[in-house]
């Protein structure tokens, strides 16, 4: 039977619970204190979950108001300006267009950057070959070099390979992406074990096979994690396209984004709203649909000792 | 078979873009590039004239010199025709971006006499040829309301209430006047930022490569502070919510802790103050305002045009240069749609008279503006002015807020100035 | 060195080559950069260590370095401390709490919007007479009068702290999670039938485990804490105000480089970076590992 104590407050727990045999009195005392802290802990979590909402909310609200409305307040109520907002917007910048090339982009910067990160946090955490730590070091530390000037040489590099306005600098460089090998090799320092490297190789399997049938699957909750840091990033990338490229019908939403900006004084706000709402959707979708590779609780974990 | 998948997809995209790319190309008969929209109009006309096909991209102002830069050095995807700003337009008619316009074929010297002096000699580069041609003037004067000054001042007349603020004391006295009804004379201490040259308008940076801080603009610091101290201001830092509020309705403020409700009685605004400014941002107050100089001309932003220097359709390009710069049919119909204030005399001579806004109670702010113009001094702009100006308005904040003296305050200027450009002699004392 | 051990260098390569090519010429040509007085167009002479020794003697360039500590190490505390507090609740095995999933997903919305959106909507919101902050601030009660929170440096710093809690909590708890969910339960179970209360389970289960991950974490907000530029760019004037308690290094060395146009000098102050950032790095990887380093070595 189901060991009831006296709690008034909380106890939304969806789980049925196992029979468990009557508490003791103290038990029930440790069980109330529990509950009491488990609503205030909720309590807080809701309150920072408000605190995370609410700036895209005002984002999703302010796509429907116009741009005196705009400039005049802020509010939560939804305003009637969203058909106005979206023609002005088509007007300047055909954003189904950079919708598409943003997705191109990021999609295959995330699989080639999850794929070969892997494979290389692989080869750096599982063989023994000279010059690894040295490499590995010098990763790291070519990491600390501030981006934002490299991006002129990146620039002359790109026209002289002749890859300019295409989308080969911005998706190529992806398969090296130190701080996503950094992660993973950390990751697999914890989760991988070499003996089950050693038995299937005693079993026969070539490296590749290995890497592709053990490796991956194990590695595969951190590979989704950083997958959505390296979507994310490459979709919200406004610089780099910017620079890159130059045939509008290439160009990403961010850039387009900047394109609504109209003249310097009189702005689109409503419109460049409704634009980062529309940039924003794809990637809660993406961001949902990958987290559920991530396993969230702690009953991960392979290996019995 | 993943990685068969995606080299797959990437030679699929790669190519596409190219091909895609270079077909468009072939539709595309010029490439403008500018940093507003300014220029939709004007090019829709001009590919229905000429049956060409004209793409404009728009780069927000922010990054335009960013992406520009790298582009017109190495001349891949460069565009055809491209705008620059008064901000660093010192800088790109040096660096050669633009078409050498006083040789053949263009010779626009031939026709230096049709522009407002200023304007065309901005265009210039170090040796004094034209690199780049501007179809509008951007003089500024002081916005006010009719209702105030008339209140206030005894009248809402545009010659009577410019001459009562034909020098800096005079604007003092206003403000007193203003302050005893109860308004702000402007909206803070910034605005008159613009007449800080006083009259002697110096560049910051002189031939010897010297900083130089006059007396005028040391003045000006005084001036600003004398308007905090006597509450002259509303506080509205420009820009913010509450200067675009104050154009329309009272605002509340600060002032010596208590909290009080005021009208600003001006706001000092160029010519396109008028258009995307006030009118965008005024309901209540439309047709109570009226516009007169201040003690000094001035002049505040412009857009230049020119042609990419490494472009291979120049012809065409200097076409629609030409049309924005020179055609009087154009130009003429351009300036009665927009209210855009040109600095082409030939048209503007014909049209001059037959302005009148509504918005300024009737008002003929076309002629005010373009008188405001003819007065205004070119030798001064320098490229290094962006960065000063910011500069010297950063320190007369400090001094104003009362969290600098004012020799700290100019020192301070001077130290930011030299890490600015090391190349520059800044005064050591 | 086995035989097997020559994979490891087909496993790297594709990384390598592509790095080479991509992001070692960049930085190499900024190195070079460093020596000259290349103004971003035209030609560069070279000048030698000019710019390094300019560097030194620059208040601006340590002023730019306190800022970004203070800013950053405001935000990391922040952040971390709220990540790890997030993780020990939700890995807690007595607690149970639920809606691990939702909460996670709503704590990483902050991350998902770009960081000129979050500028231009905070810079409204914090916007002394008429921002949202100011006026909900005011009708709780907390304080008198609206705050100018960016005028006065101290303020203006701890807003832009706050704003990266904001905007990396979320982040940075997905990613100890991900840590957590590596470690297996057994060692839980095991520690629960010995008698460990939640704290002693954190402290040396779930913390020596993590060890891994908390260096990336530490390294990765480090490196990317000192090169804090975007939204002190973005929520004032570009430059720095009120006072320059904004300006950040990157920050600096971004407006030497782009408005400036001493761009010999900016790539100075990148390398100048460069160099402190190695040097907490090397801090953080001791303090971190300590004598534990050799054995790491082996893995």
């Amino acid at each position: 039977m189901l060991g009831k104590t006296a709690v008034e407050k909380n106890v939304s727990t969806q789980k049925i619970e196992k029979p468990k045999p009557e508490l003791l009195p103290h038990e029930s005392k440790l069980k109330t204190r529990n509950n009491i802290v488990k609503s205030i802990i909720y309590i807080l979590l809701v309150l920072m979950a408000i605190i995370c909402f609410i700036p895209f909310l005002m984002m999703l609200v302010n796509a429907t108001r116009s741009n005196e409305a705009i400039l005049s307040g802020f509010t939560l109520i939804p305003g009637s300006s969203l058909v106005e907002n979206y023609t002005n917007m088509m007007e300047y910048v055909n954003i189904w267009s950079g919708f598409k090339n943003s997705l191109i982009i990021s999609v295959l910067t995330t699989v080639l950057s999850g794929y070969f990160s892997a494979l290389t946090a692989y080869g750096f955490a599982f063989y023994t070959f000279r010059g690894k730590n040295f490499l590995f070091v010098f990763m790291l530390v070519m990491m600390m070099v501030p981006g934002q000037l490299g991006l002129i040489g990146f620039y002359e590099l790109s026209k002289n390979l002749g890859i300019l306005d295409s989308f080969i600098p911005l998706i190529v460089p992806a398969i090296a992406s130190p701080f996503v090998v950094f992660f993973l090799r950390q990751y697999i320092k914890t989760t991988l074990h070499p003996s089950l490297i050693e038995a299937a190789r005693i079993d026969g399997a070539s490296e590749f096979k290995i890497f592709h049938t053990v490796a991956i699957p194990i590695m595969m909750p951190a590979v989704a994690t950083m997958s959505i840091f390296t979507f994310i990033g490459s979709w919200n990338n406004y610089i780099m396209p910017l620079v890159i490229l130059f045939s509008p019908e290439k160009y990403t939403l961010p850039v387009l984004m900047g394109f609504l900006k109209g003249s310097q004084v009189a702005q689109n706000l409503g419109s460049m709203y409704l634009g980062i709402a529309i940039s924003v959707v794809p990637i809660m979708i993406a961001f949902l649909f990958l987290s559920k590779y991530i396993v969230n609780s702690i009953s991960a974990g392979s290996i019995k000792e | 078979m993943t990685l068969v998948l995606v080299a797959g997809v990437l030679s699929a995209c790669s190519g596409d873009s190219k091909s895609s790319g270079s077909s468009k190309d072939k539709d595309v008969d010029l490439k403008v590039w500018s940093f507003t929209d300014e220029l939709k109009k004007p090019i829709t006309k001009f590919e229905e004239k000429n049956g060409v096909k004209v793409e404009l991209t728009i780069v927000p102002i922010a990054d335009y010199p960013t992406k520009l830069k790298p582009v017109l050095e190495s001349g891949v995807g460069a565009p055809d025709v491209f705008t620059g700003e008064i901000a660093f337009l010192k800088q790109w008619v040096d660096a050669g971006y633009w078409e050498n316009l006083s040789e053949d074929p263009y010779n626009v010297d031939e026709i230096k006499d049709k522009y407002v002096p200023y304007v065309f000699d901005l265009g210039k580069d170090k040796e004094g040829n034209v690199r780049a041609l501007s179809w509008q003037t951007t003089p500024g004067g002081i916005f006010y309301r009719r209702s105030i000054a008339k209140e206030v001042l005894g009248t809402d007349d545009p010659t009577e209430v410019g001459n009562m603020m034909n020098s800096m004391d005079n604007v003092f006295k206003v403000a007193e006047k203003m302050k005893e009804k109860g308004y702000s004379m402007f909206p803070d201490e910034g605005a008159i930022r613009w007449f800080s040259q006083g009259n002697n308008p110096q560049p910051w940076v002189n031939d010897k490569n010297e900083l130089q801080l006059t007396d005028e603009k040391i003045e000006y610091m005084e001036s600003a502070k004398k308007l905090r101290e006597n509450n002259y201001t509303a506080l509205a830092a420009e820009w913010s919510p509450s200067w675009f509020e104050a154009m329309d309705k009272p605002i509340k403020m600060k002032e010596n802790g208590k909290e009080k409700e005021t009208q600003v009685f001006s706001y000092v605004l160029p010519t396109w103050g008028l258009h995307s400014v006030l009118k965008t941002n005024v309901k209540e107050t439309a047709g109570d305002w009226a516009v007169t100089n201040g003690p000094s001309p001035y002049f505040w932003g412009g857009t230049w045009l020119g042609v990419y220097e490494k472009s291979e359709n120049k012809e065409l390009a200097y076409d629609f240069v030409k049309m924005m710069t020179q055609e009087d049919e154009f130009l003429t119909d351009w300036a009665k749609e927009t209210g855009d204030v040109l600095s082409y005399l030939p048209v503007t001579n014909e049209i001059k008279g037959d302005f009148s806004d509504e918005f300024l109670g009737g008002q003929n702010n076309y002629q005010f503006f373009l008188e405001q113009a003819k007065e205004i001094e070119p030798g001064i702009v320098t490229k290094y002015d962006q960065q000063l100006d910011t500069f010297y308005g950063n320190a007369v904040q400090q001094y104003v807020d009362g969290k600098k003296s004012k020799e700290e305050a100019i020192k301070e200027f001077y130290k930011k100035a030299q890490n600015a450009y090391p190349d520059i002699k800044v005064p050591k004392n | 060195m086995k035989k097997l051990d020559r994979y490891g260098y087909v496993f790297i390569a594709p990384f390598w080559i592509i790095f080479l090519i991509f992001s070692i010429y960049p930085v190499a040509l900024t190195f070079y950069y460093s020596f000259t007085n290349y103004s971003g167009s035209g030609t560069a002479e070279v000048v030698g260590l000019a710019n390094y020794a300019r560097l030194i003697s620059d208040s601006y360039f340590v002023e730019a370095f306190f800022n970004t500590w203070k800013i950053w190490g405001i935000n990391f505390a922040l952040q971390i401390g709220l990540a790890l507090v997030l993780a020990l609740i939700f890995s807690d095995m007595r607690m149970k709490l639920k809606g691990l999933a939702f909460f996670r997903s709503i704590f990483y919305l902050p991350n998902l919007i770009t960081i000129s959106s979050v500028a231009l909507l905070f810079g409204i919101l914090l916007d002394w007479q008429h921002g949202s902050l100011n006026m909900i601030l005011l009708n709780i009660g907390l304080i008198s009068e609206p705050i100018n929170w960016l005028n006065k440096p101290t303020t203006a710093q701890l807003s832009v702290s706050l704003i990266l809690t904001w905007m990396w909590f979320g982040h940075s708890f997905i990613v100890v999670m991900a840590g957590v969910s590596g470690i297996s339960k057994d060692y839980y179970e095991a520690a629960l039938i010995d008698g460990a209360n939640r704290w002693q389970t954190f402290t040396k289960i779930t913390i020596p485990l993590l060890k891994p991950i908390l260096l990336y974490i530490m390294i990765t907000s480090l490196i990317g804490g000192l090169q804090l530029f975007d939204l002190p760019m973005l929520l004032t004037d570009g430059i720095g105000s009120p006072d320059g308690s904004l300006n950040t290094m990157v920050l600096y060395l971004y407006n030497q480089a782009f408005k400036f146009n001493n761009y010999g000098y900016a790539s100075a102050v990148a390398y100048g970076l460069f160099v402190i950032t190695l040097i907490f790095s090397a801090i953080v990887f001791k303090g971190m590992y300590g004598n534990e380093r050799k054995q790491a070595r082996k893995v």
